[in-house]
Parts: C-alpha cells; structure tokens; sequence
C-alpha cells in the first residue's frame, strides 16, 4: 500500500516548481526526453507521484538523478507544468532528504537561514582572525590546516552517512537483493560518470554545456589538490605555481559564464534559479577569483599589508566548505554519479 | 455614389451554420444578405467525406442547402465579398460597407465549363484539396462549388490571356475591379466559422519537411468522392499506407501553441476516417494515439466503440516527436501511459489530428467594440438566457465562430441565432406598428 503525503506538493513549492499540478498526464515530456528510454520513463512519472504526494516512492527513485536538464520537457509541455524544474526541485529535495542533519533543507528552504549562516560563518573568521592578532603568517597556515581538516570531518561525518542514507533507500528499503560482487564489478561505472558526465552528452541541447562542466570539474579538483596537497600558497616552485593560476583563472572564468547565463536566463536551465543555486556558483566563482588574486598578491609581496585579501577568501572558502559543499549543491557531484552506480546495479539485478 | 442595397439581416459567412440562419430566417419572409469571402459558398462541410456518428455523406447533405440557399427568392449571396464598417446608428440600423473582390470572370456569363482551366499554363497547388494536387491560375473552385463559376487568381496569372482566347461565353474580363456597395440592415449574423491549427507551428512533428505527415483535412480529401486521386496515397511516393498513425490534439489543449482549449471534434473525426479507412484500404493498420477519447455526444460513445470493434488500435500517450526514417517512413515517440513506458513505433503515414482555432479579423469588421472570449471566438453574454447574442444589441452568432463545435451543434446553434433573430425583428415590426 502506498502512502499519500498530502503537504507533499507545497513542500516541492519551496524548492522550485509549483506549476507541476497542472499535469494532464500526456507523457509528452518523457517521449521528447532524449535520455530516456524503456528502463527509464521520465520525467512524467515522477510528476505523477509528485502530485499525488508519493513521497516514499520518489526517495526510492533515482529518475530526477537521472535528467541533466535540456529543458526540452518544459518548453514542449502542454500544459506549462515545467516538469524539467520539477525534476530540479526533486533533487533539491532529495539533497535535502538524504541529508541526515536536516540542514541541507531548512538552508535551501529559507533564505532568511542561508544568510544568517553565511554571516555567522564570517564573523566567526573575522573574529578568529582577530584572536590571532591578524597575523598573515599563522593565519595563512591554520587556513592550509583547514583545508585538510574540514574535507576529512565534511566527508566523514556528512558526505559519507548521506550516501549511505542514498543507498538505503533505493536500494535496501525497496528489498532490491544486490550480490556484493556486482557493487565490486559496477564500480568503474561510479567512476567514469563521476569524471566524465558523459551521460550529459545523450542530451540534445549542446555539447559546450558537457564540456564547459567537464573543465570545471576538473579544474576544481586540481586546484582543490594544489592548494590541498601541493600547497600552493605556500610553494615557491614555478610549476606549481603556474598550475594553480590556470586553474582558477578555468574556474572563474567559466563560472563567470555559468553565473552571466543564469542573469540572462538564456537557458531553459537557467531559467528558474532557486538561492542554492546562486550560492553555488557565485561561491565557485570567487573561490577561484580570491584564490587567484590571492597568489597574486603572494608574488608581489602584496599580501603582508593587504591581510584583508587573504581574509575575503579564507571567508569565501570556510563558507563554501561548511555550508555548499555539505549542505549545498555541490553534493551534487556524488549524489548524480552514485545514482548512475545504483542504476546500473538495479538493472543488473 | 456607391451603390446601397437593403435587407432585414446580414449574414456575414456561408458556411453551414450561415446558411441554416439565412434559411430559417428567410423561410419566414425576412431578406437575408449573406457575404462570403470565399469563391463558393458551402464552408468547410462541403469539402468533407461523411459525418460523424452516422457517417452520412457530408455533401449529401450540404450541397441540398447549399441550392436551396442560393436559390432562395429572400437570399442574396455575395461571394468573394468582405463586409467592413459595420456601424450600429440606432437599433434595428446598422450600416456597412460591403467590398466585392474582382473575379476576373463575368459570374453571370460563366457556364463554368473549365475550357480556360485547359488552356492555362500556369499550376499552382489546390487550396480546396488542401495542396495534395495542383490547379490553374483561372480555375473552378471545386466540382461541387457555387457558384460553379470560374475565377482568375490574379496573384499567381501571367496574363499571358490564353483563356480569354478559348473562353466560348466571352466572360473572361482582366478589367474588373474592386465593388463597393453600401449596405443597410437591421440585424447581423456572425458565422465566420474557424480556421485549421497550421501544424508547421510543432517542429517536432515534422509537418511540411517529413512528406508523410499530413493533416487530418488532407486525409479528409483522399477519402471524399471528389478526392483527387482514387485511392489513399501517401504523398512521399504514392505508395497505398498500410499502417497509418492518427496523432491526436496536434494543436489542441497545448499551451505552447497558445491553444489551451479542446477543439472537441478531433477524436471524431480521426475515429471516422479510421472507420473510413478500414473500407477503403482492408488490410491496413490504424493507430490512433491519445490523450483522452472525448465521445461526449449523442451516439459518440458507441461510435468510439465501433471503431475498437472494427479494429482500430487505441493507445493512450501524446507523441513527442516524429523522425523519418528510411523509405519516407515515420517513427513516433511516445510515452505508453498504461505502462509508464517509453516505447517507438514506426507508421507508414501519419495524420495530425490538428484542432480547430477562432477566425481572425471578426472584430475588425465592426465599429463598436466586438467582445471577444480569451481565445478570441465571439462572446456569448449570456449564454444560458441568449446564447447567440453578441455584446453589441442586434449582433449575433451562429455556429464555431463562438467557439469549437461538431456539425450537428453548428445547426442547433444556427437555428438558436436565426429564433432569437426571429424575435428581434418581431419585437421591432411591433413597435413601429
């Protein structure tokens, strides 16, 4: 027996869509979707279950994972439900649901919150910053420490029970029987979407969009690893160096793009931006923009006067590393690759 | 000075509903004027095949008031005319002005025997066979047109005056030109009817690119006696269709085509050119893809029936897309609703069952402000008291120009006009008495 959640729909309101209800059940945007096919029928299922309030059935669902957006569902609807940004608010939704600390959904749900939490985050560096009697030096170097400390607490304690959480409701609480050696053998799978987003490419609308994303990407990870690892602020070799410019001049220039698209709304996908995803990519942004202009101040011995500059993206950085990066969209990068994973095992099986 | 004439009632289209009103107002001893903008009177009923749910003979039954129209002693028809500037000076006078277009052709003289069609050498395509085939640039409308009378069309003629050469009645005339006539009449009927959905508008269904993907009006003409070739033909290569696609709401109750409304003739009428189709070619297939059968009328739900009976194929889904694949055939997209299921299945012709839409140009036609509904068909005031009225006192209307409707619904709503008329006029004699 399945359970009706009758607030269902006005709990979707808050994360996007709330034109979905206007559904007659055609199935045009599940036959004009490209990526669909006989073992997945979206997005219109999930509209359904969305307007009868099935909420179990969607957390057991790994659909809204599944569509990368081309808008091609919403602009042919109908009935203008916009069933494409009814799948974007289901993931939100889902980010939220899978979130054990409930943080991702009251952050995405209230404004008001997201605010209130960036601020306190900065306060709180202003105010460590003065305990340390703004000192670049030390400053500088507990922020390396940071670095390393808070991607090891982010995926312990958050990034890592969410996935578990992720896994057991698609796969164990349905009582999908799953033989440990096909989680070992579909593993590269994990991989390959997590690096590729190759399923991006099946999309009609353009492959920029696949590639600018796949640059991102792997320009973030590089320079989360040069920072991380190589410490780039701190080296004094000239490859390193010039590695760590590259790399955030890629990511602030492409979201730049990304953030001047959603302005313009030239995009269907870019048409119904919610506050989570401004926070995303504008922080992106300026992560790469402080970093890069950070070094720069480095190598022109700016930086011993101008701590301010430091301070900006030391602030920039702890928001995005305890706010985005466990409770934002950028958890997004695992839910998309591990819902292809379980898909994939769900099919074998 | 212009020429004036004056009637009782201006009845401004001649289609089936126009013609019912005109018929039962003129049966009552009021003049009737009715203004066609088309060559022949008749609508698009009298290019139809059968009629839903009985499938009697559309012409059969147009064409009988079609005559009886034309040649009714209280009727006065103007073809190819426009009517303009209708202006309400007081109740029971409305004057207008009324433009004939030149036909090129001396109507009276024409004995419509289609020597000049033989000699002229331009082809252009068949708008009243809906593009299958061609036609001249001077040309009888169609076979059951009237007048059955030629005309030039002037856009298209070289001039090059072949047919004024074989012409034997003389009635080739390249000297016409635009007639005004100003009109005076105490009450107005409003039967433009509606105009087709322009399938072009969804790329996705490849109308126009795709050669067998063609509308339900096209089909419509292949199956009519005066079809234009005898037997069903895809367009592509001739071949006879053997598995034939109906996609439903092309153009209906889609929002992105700005025609959020049902155009509540569709599923019939796709139903009937399958049950056509069944007689006409035995061994195809027919699919019929929809979003929800509307068999609402009289006798409607058992003709949905029939059809299943007969062996027409129903599934619910709307099409996403269509892509031509080899030999001109056609592969639809669709959503199988009953198993949530995307699927493909591959037709030999499609038809669109494209929908119906509001005339344009209605409310241009009068001084005063025109009410028009939010899908621009003529305002009924009060529908459930007077349904025919229009906002403006003395202006009514009859049939799909207030709104999508069948046939037998076209009549009633002709004949729901021409009483509510009836007592106007009457109100108005007892007055002046």
């Amino acid at each position: 027996m399945a359970k009706i959640n009758p607030d269902f729909a006005k709990e979707i309101f808050k994360y996007g869509n709330d034109d979905f209800n206007a559904c007659y059940n055609c199935g045009n945007c599940t036959a004009v979707c490209s990526l669909t096919d006989e073992h997945n029928s979206f997005p219109r299922k999930m509209v359904r279950a969305s307007v009868l309030g099935l909420d179990e059935k969607i957390t057991a669902s790994l659909d809204p994972w599944l569509c990368y957006y081309c808008g091609d569902c919403a602009t042919t609807c109908p009935r203008e439900a916009n069933p494409g940004e009814l799948m974007m608010s289901l993931r939100r939704w889902l980010t939220a649901k899978y979130d054990w600390t409930g943080l991702s959904g009251l952050l995405q749900k209230s404004l008001l919150f997201s605010l209130f939490a960036f601020i306190i985050t900065a306060i709180g560096v202003i105010y460590y910053s003065a305990s340390q009697n703004f000192n670049v030096e030390i400053i500088m170097h507990h922020g390396h420490l940071f670095e390393m400390l808070s991607i090891a607490s982010v995926f312990t304690f958050i990034i890592l029970p969410n996935l578990f959480r992720m896994w057991y409701f698609v796969i164990i609480k349905p009582g999908i029987k799953v033989k440990f050696m096909t989680y070992l053998k579909e593993f590269q799978d994990l991989l390959i979407h997590m690096f590729t987003q190759k399923r991006t490419l099946g999309c009609d609308d353009s492959q920029t969009r696949w590639f600018m994303h796949l640059i991102l990407v792997f320009g973030y990870l590089a320079l989360l690893f040069t920072t991380v690892v190589l410490d780039w602020f701190g080296t004094e070799n000239l490859f390193i160096i010039l590695l760590g410019y590259i790399e955030s001049v890629v990511i602030f220039i492409i979201t730049f793009i990304f953030v001047a698209g959603r302005i313009q709304k030239n995009k269907e996908v870019n048409k119904f931006s919610q506050p989570s995803d401004w926070f995303f990519v504008i922080w992106l942004f300026l992560l790469g923009f402080t970093a890069f202009i950070v070094r720069v101040f480095i190598d022109l011995d700016l930086i011993e006067n101008n701590i301010w500059m430091y301070l900006f993206h030391l602030i920039v950085l702890v928001q995005w590393a305890v706010i985005i990066v466990p409770f934002g969209k950028w958890t997004h990068f695992l839910y998309r690759s591990f819902a292809m994973y379980f898909d994939k095992i769900k099919q074998v099986v | 000075m212009s020429k004036s004439e004056e009637y009782d009632v201006l009845v401004i289209g001649a289609g089936i509903s126009g013609e019912e009103a005109a018929l039962n107002l003129a049966n009552q001893g009021y003049k009737i004027l009715i203004v066609e903008k088309d060559l022949s009177v008749g609508g698009k009923m009298i290019h139809l095949s059968k009629v839903f749910p009985t499938l009697d003979c559309s012409a059969c039954i147009t064409t009988p008031k079609v005559s009886e129209t034309a040649r009714h002693p209280n009727i006065t028809i103007y073809t190819y005319s426009e009517v303009s500037n209708i202006d309400k000076k007081s109740k029971y006078d409305f004057r207008a002005l009324l433009t004939k277009h030149p036909r090129y052709v001396i109507e009276e003289a024409c004995t419509g025997c289609q020597l000049c069609e033989e000699a002229c050498p331009v082809t252009v395509q068949d708008q009243y066979q809906y593009d299958l085939v061609g036609r001249k640039a001077v040309y009888v409308p169609f076979s059951i047109a009237n007048p059955r009378v030629a005309a030039i069309d002037i856009e298209n003629c070289s001039l090059c005056g072949a047919c004024e050469k074989v012409c034997p009645a003389d009635c080739i005339d390249f000297t016409q030109e635009e007639e005004e006539i100003q009109i005076k009449v105490k009450s107005v009927v409003i039967a433009t009817g509606f105009k087709l959905f322009d399938p072009t508008l969804i790329p996705r269904y490849g109308f126009g690119v795709f050669k067998n993907v063609v509308t339900a009006m096209q089909m419509e003409r292949q199956l009519v006696p005066t079809r234009p070739y005898n037997n069903v033909l895809r367009p592509k290569d001739g071949k006879v269709p053997d598995n034939i696609a109906y996609v439903l709401c092309a153009g209906s109750r889609d929002e992105t085509v700005g025609n959020p409304i049902c155009s509540q003739v569709c599923c019939m009428y796709s139903i009937k050119q399958a049950q056509l189709l069944m007689g006409a070619l035995p061994m195809a297939d027919v699919t019929i893809y929809y979003l929800h059968i509307r068999s609402f009328g009289k006798g409607f739900n058992e003709f949905y029936q029939q059809s299943k009976d007969m062996g027409v194929t129903f599934i619910k889904g709307k099409i996403g897309k269509i892509e031509e694949i080899e030999e001109g055939n056609l592969k639809l997209r669709y959503e199988d609703i009953e198993s949530g299921v995307v699927k493909e299945a591959n037709h030999d012709m499609v038809v669109l069952s494209t929908g119906i839409l509001a005339n344009d140009g209605i409310s241009s036609m009068f001084k005063d402000k025109l009410e028009l509904d939010p899908f621009n068909y003529v305002m009924q005031k009060d529908i459930l008291a007077n349904p025919a009225q229009a906002n403006i006192g003395g202006v009514y209307v009859a049939g799909t120009a207030s709104g999508p409707m069948d046939i037998p619904d076209s009549i009633l709503s002709a004949g729901a006009a021409s009483a509510e008329i009836a007592g106007y006029l009457k109100e108005g004699e007892d007055h002046e008495k």
